[in-house]
């Protein structure tokens, strides 16, 4: 946790260059996919592309953007039929399944390690909150967990531009997301997430 | 911002919240049912022979005993409990003829109410007609509350072993078993094999 607190402070402090003009206001909005890790293997292994990612971005000078990201990522996976043992002694036999939804809410610094080029690589760093809705089924009846937890994202991704020089193009991203979530069989949410989508001038 | 980025955003933004995958639409009739078996700890079935089913299912509607009754699904259920206990090693004997277990099939229901409020609603629209259009401008309207409820029933069948061999010394009709099965799927009279299948398949514990 230490690790990611002071990797996300140093990726802050270490802005470089962004994509964003200065006063110039971007959005980039993005179809993403996600991939558990850690203790989140406990309630979902399976690799996710049912996700979306919108992020604004306020260029304070030419190097540096900051701004708002929201997203949205949906977890599932069902077990096949099996036997629990209940606290009271009891069997239950039915199929299990696991439904996440995460919709994180980041304040977002993102730099570009190379301007102007035709490849764009960038770093970026979000931190904020994530509502994280947790349902566990039994058959078809849920046991919902619905929390809003501290959010860290870093990431990196490339810009490339429709044509030389241009301000539209497509971005490609991969992050990291933690969540300190606290739940019977986990104590965070991490997972990978990867952004492929537009990025484009917000203001006429 | 011009309108039709706004508009896109807002159109991603819905496409978005709605790749949610429904997790009931992706179960099977076969994954809906639950399960939920509980025996008495103590309690050695290979020292019970015989038992006995009672005829009739009781139907138990918010903790009240409706009725006793037979319908074909309650007999197929009852037949389904037999051929179970049958091939546990069990023999099937009339009620007056000192059956070691006695088993009861009960339908159990239990509605779920919620309400609605639907006071103020008028409030909600600023096209309601003004009091001037009666005749008195100025008023204000006066609605009693009102609300509207809704209710869901959610239902399950539940067996029940009891221990007359030695109720006697008990002094008590010592409950040895239970099983419950839930869900949707669950009174469908073409499924009530497999219920009864299922109970037993998770209690390899009882049998003769």
């Amino acid at each position: 946790m230490k690790k990611l607190i002071s990797l996300t402070i140093a990726v802050f402090l270490s802005i470089l260059t962004s994509t964003a003009q200065q006063g110039e206001l971007r959005m980039t909005l993005s179809l993403s996919g996600a991939s558990p890790m850690g203790e989140f293997k406990n309630l979902v292994s399976k690799t996710t592309f049912r996700g979306g990612d919108a992020l604004i971005l306020y260029g304070i000078n030419d190097r540096i953007g900051v701004g708002l990201n929201i997203g949205f990522q949906d977890f599932y996976e069902k077990y096949p039929r099996s036997i629990y043992k209940l606290s009271d002694g009891s069997d239950i036999s039915a199929v299990l399944t696991n439904s996440v939804q995460t919709i994180p809410l980041l304040a977002t610094t993102r730099f570009n390690l190379k301007p102007g080029g035709f490849l764009r690589p960038y770093v970026s760093a979000g931190v904020g909150g994530a509502i994280v809705m947790n349902s566990q089924y039994l058959g078809e009846y849920p046991n919902e967990d619905d929390k809003f937890s501290l959010a860290l994202r870093p990431g990196a991704g490339i810009f490339i531009p429709f044509r030389k020089e241009g301000e539209v193009g497509i971005n490609v991203g991969v992050n990291y997301n933690f969540i300190a979530y606290k739940q019977n069989d986990v104590s965070n949410l991490s997972y990978l997430g990867f952004t492929v989508g537009i990025g484009f001038p917000a203001r006429n | 911002m011009s309108r039709i980025k706004l508009f896109w955003l807002a159109a991603v933004a819905l496409g978005l919240f709605s790749c949610r995958k429904n997790v009931t639409d992706n179960l099977d009739d076969n994954e809906t049912p639950l399960y939920i078996t509980k025996q008495e700890p103590s309690v050695d079935f290979s020292s019970y022979s015989t038992y006995s089913l009672a005829d009739s299912v009781a139907v138990i509607n918010n903790d009240q005993l409706v009725q006793r009754v037979r319908t074909d699904y309650d007999a197929a259920f009852i037949d389904a409990i037999a051929a179970q206990m049958e091939s546990r090693g069990f023999t099937r004997v009339s009620h007056s003829s000192s059956p070691d277990i006695g088993i009861t099939v009960s339908r159990i229901y239990n509605d779920y109410t919620g309400i609605i409020d639907y006071s103020n609603y008028w409030n909600d629209y600023d096209g309601y007609w003004g009091s001037d259009y009666w005749g008195y401008p100025g008023y204000d309207y006066y609605f009693p509350p009102m609300y509207g409820t809704y209710t869901v029933t959610d239902g399950g069948v539940t067996v029940d072993m009891f221990d007359l061999k030695n109720a006697a010394s008990n002094n008590q009709l010592r409950q040895l078993w239970s099983g419950l099965v839930r869900g949707s799927g669950t009174f469908d009279i073409d499924k009530v094999f497999a219920h009864a299948k299922a109970l037993f398949d998770q209690s390899p514990y009882l049998e003769k």
